[in-house]
């Protein structure tokens, strides 16, 4: 086992909350969707990975689109705000083509219909933009800062910061505001809120848009440290799956710790244990948690929640 | 000419008789085509590799289809492609479909592990194997009619690690891997290699698939003191990702990777965070035949971008052109008489160099040591196998 050392433990935490952080706004969207229509949304990591590529197009020199290469090189902000207006329209067209149609069938045909548009979704990316993997700049110009023998990522930083805002704002949006509110009487029970006159397919539209930007957030922001490809987020998608059992499939705090945890525990398990187990400690974190507590962290039992 | 009965009937007999008489010739003038398998991985995690399988296959095709005569007697070839995908069992499952298409060869998909996983299939059919994956393993698996078209695994590693050792001066060295086959047997060779210069690595790291995050393997390099670090990696965006991290993380000592880590996409894609980092590759690095001088430009004309000459396009376009020379000489495609006949192949100028084959079916017997710059592979020296 490798000895104690404050720099390398440094640059893990760093990196285990960063990925972390994108593990938990994920999952964010996993128990928002969950919440909102009570099915498991399996093309959430296409929401990582379809604005990672539209980006891509709009801010590299020379991207390869249906064969034909194109030259947009747009500014940085322009392409953010533009891939968060297309992927508006991303949420609300997934609702209503995924979801909507069959929200009367019971949950299974839904999951199966979220199946489905992820494969198309995958298959799709690499009809129109190939199987090279693309890279976006990040947030600063340089990759690295150092500060004596540490070396940080700013993109890092920027992403447990954009994280944390994130969730900052969430909380508001939930506990303040009236759409909030509306969301989360949606989530709680249906039936009930449309009776007190919430419109509960505009609200569950929204909920399909709001996970659609946190995938696309969870993109922007890692696409610049792991590449822009059609896989991207089928890996992160599955282990933020696991976050939002750990912490109580449901939960939002619970997406939010369970994201975190997995992240840094993988990390400094891969450092301390062995890199090859990785992806398995998320696993046996994920058991353990169940068995010690089957509704996960911050989940409900059954019988509390009725 | 007055049209009554008799005349009538002559003409109708005559124009039967042209019919029946000619019809063979007129069917005779479009020549049989030559069936040739390939199962490349389409789609999935290792799809850009098979992108570039064919894309180098297609290049081939495109030109022997088109030079006088074709391969032999206007007998053009015709691919029949089938996707490998990104499992074993897709792999198996393909190769299954393509067996079914009555193909006289197949291209094999690049990755050791399909190769290995199709091995009790390829055993029952006859027929030339043509295969790109490197574990040593690959042609030990008693699949008759397997031939290599690259370097072994034993002498790219063997190439790698004298490098490290005696040219880099390195004492200890560390090793990150892929846990597929092809980088569990690379890492291997060159624990192996290590052991005949009385060194062992200070650390030999695995990687899970699909792995976005390596600090923790790179924060172990780098806390075990190692001066020179051994990568064994197939993927190209893997590759590079690791390079960028590397980068990032401040771990400021040599590398030197397989071949895909001069693999053209993870060059680019690394972009300056691949700069002086080595690479053993079994093609010889730059225009230096006639043969790779005319590959390199015919896929930059044909595809707007530059091949990726190892891993990727180069060994499917001399696989092709292998077979199609064969073929010629032979005047024939049967499989058993090609395969008689690839054993036999001796100094066959291609891509990748030259090409001899021995008894296990290797065919590719030197690796090049390169030196990237601004995703350009700068020849260091040659070493034989």
């Amino acid at each position: 086992m490798p000895q104690f050392d404050l720099v390398a433990n440094t640059q893990l935490l760093v990196s285990g909350l960063a990925i972390g952080s994108i593990y938990a706004l994920v999952a964010l969207g996993f128990v928002l969707i969950y919440n909102a229509v009570g099915v498991v949304n399996f093309a959430q990591g296409e929401f990582v990975m379809f604005p990672s590529y539209v980006a891509a197009t709009f801010l590299l020199p020379a991207v390869t689109v249906f064969g034909a290469v194109v030259h947009w090189q747009l500014p940085l902000v322009a392409v953010y705000l533009l891939v968060i207006v297309v992927m508006v329209g991303f949420g609300l067209l997934f609702n209503r083509i995924a979801y909507y149609p069959l929200r009367d069938r019971g949950w299974l045909p839904v999951v199966i219909s979220t199946i489905g548009v992820s494969i198309f979704l995958r298959n799709a990316a690499q009809l129109v933009w190939g199987s090279q993997p693309l890279v976006i700049p990040g947030l600063f110009p340089v990759d690295t800062v150092t500060v004596g023998p540490l070396h940080i990522r700013p993109q890092d930083l920027a992403i447990i910061g954009v994280t944390s805002l994130l969730i900052a704002f969430q909380y508001v949006l939930f506990e303040r505001t009236t759409l909030g509110k509306q969301m989360r009487a949606t989530a709680q029970d249906r039936a009930t809120a449309r009776l007190i006159g919430v419109r509960v397919g505009r609200i569950v539209a929204i909920t399909f848009v709001y996970s659609a930007l946190l995938g696309t957030i969870s993109g922007l922001l890692v696409a610049p440290l792991f590449t822009v490809t059609k896989e991207m987020g089928a890996l992160i998608a599955l282990k933020a799956f696991a976050a939002s059992i750990v912490g109580g499939f449901g939960s939002i705090p619970g997406a939010i710790v369970g994201g975190l945890a997995i992240g840094v525990v993988e990390t400094f398990g891969g450092f301390y244990i062995s890199s090859a187990y990785t992806d398995a400690i998320a696993f046996v974190i994920l058991i353990a948690v169940l068995l010690v507590k089957p509704s996960g962290l911050f989940g409900e039992r059954v019988a509390e929640k009725a | 000419m007055k049209l009554d009965r008799k005349n009538f009937l002559a003409a109708t007999g005559a124009a039967a008789t042209t019919a029946v008489v000619g019809f063979p010739a007129i069917v005779g003038a479009a020549a049989e085509p030559i069936l040739l398998g390939s199962i490349p991985p389409i789609t999935g995690s290792n799809a850009l590799l098979g992108q570039q399988q064919h894309q180098g296959i297609a290049l081939a095709v495109e030109e022997i289809n088109a030079r006088p005569g074709k391969v032999y007697d206007d007998r053009p070839f015709t691919i029949v492609e089938e996707d490998a995908t990104n499992d074993n069992q897709s792999a198996v499952a393909a190769l299954n479909k393509l067996l079914g298409e009555n193909v006289v060869a197949i291209v094999c998909p690049v990755l050791s592990t399909q190769i290995q996983a199709m091995a009790p299939v390829m055993k029952t059919h006859e027929i030339p194997w043509m295969t790109g994956g490197t574990a040593v393993k690959n042609m030990q698996l008693g699949v008759p009619g397997a031939f290599r078209l690259r370097a072994s695994d034993a002498i790219t590693a063997a190439g790698m690690t004298n490098f490290a050792v005696k040219d880099l001066k390195g004492k200890k060295i560390a090793i990150l891997h892929a846990s597929d086959a092809f980088g569990v047997g690379g890492a291997d060779q060159v624990v192996e290699n290590l052991k005949k210069a009385n060194l062992t690595p200070v650390v030999n790291l695995q990687y899970p698939k699909d792995a976005k995050d390596y600090t923790a393997e790179i924060l172990k390099v780098k806390q075990a003191g190692a001066d020179v670090l051994i990568m064994y990696i197939q993927n190209p965006s893997d590759t590079a990702i690791i390079l960028k991290q590397i980068k990032s993380l401040g771990l400021g000592i040599p590398i030197v990777g397989s071949p895909s880590l001069a693999n053209q996409t993870a060059m680019e894609t690394a972009g300056k965070d691949a700069n002086g980092a080595y690479a053993a590759v079994d093609f010889i690095v730059g225009f230096n035949s006639n043969v790779a001088t005319h590959f390199l430009t015919a896929f930059y004309r044909k595809y707007h971008q530059l091949p990726d000459v190892g891993t990727g396009s180069g060994w499917v376009y001399d696989a092709v052109y292998m077979l199609a020379d064969t073929y010629k000489k032979q005047k024939s495609s049967d499989p058993k008489q090609t395969i008689a006949s690839l054993r036999g192949i001796k100094n066959w100028n291609g891509v990748l160099g030259t090409f001899s084959a021995d008894g296990e079916g290797n065919m590719i017997h030197s690796v090049s040591i390169g030196q990237i710059e601004d995703s350009k592979l700068h020849l260091v020296k040659k070493v034989n196998g």
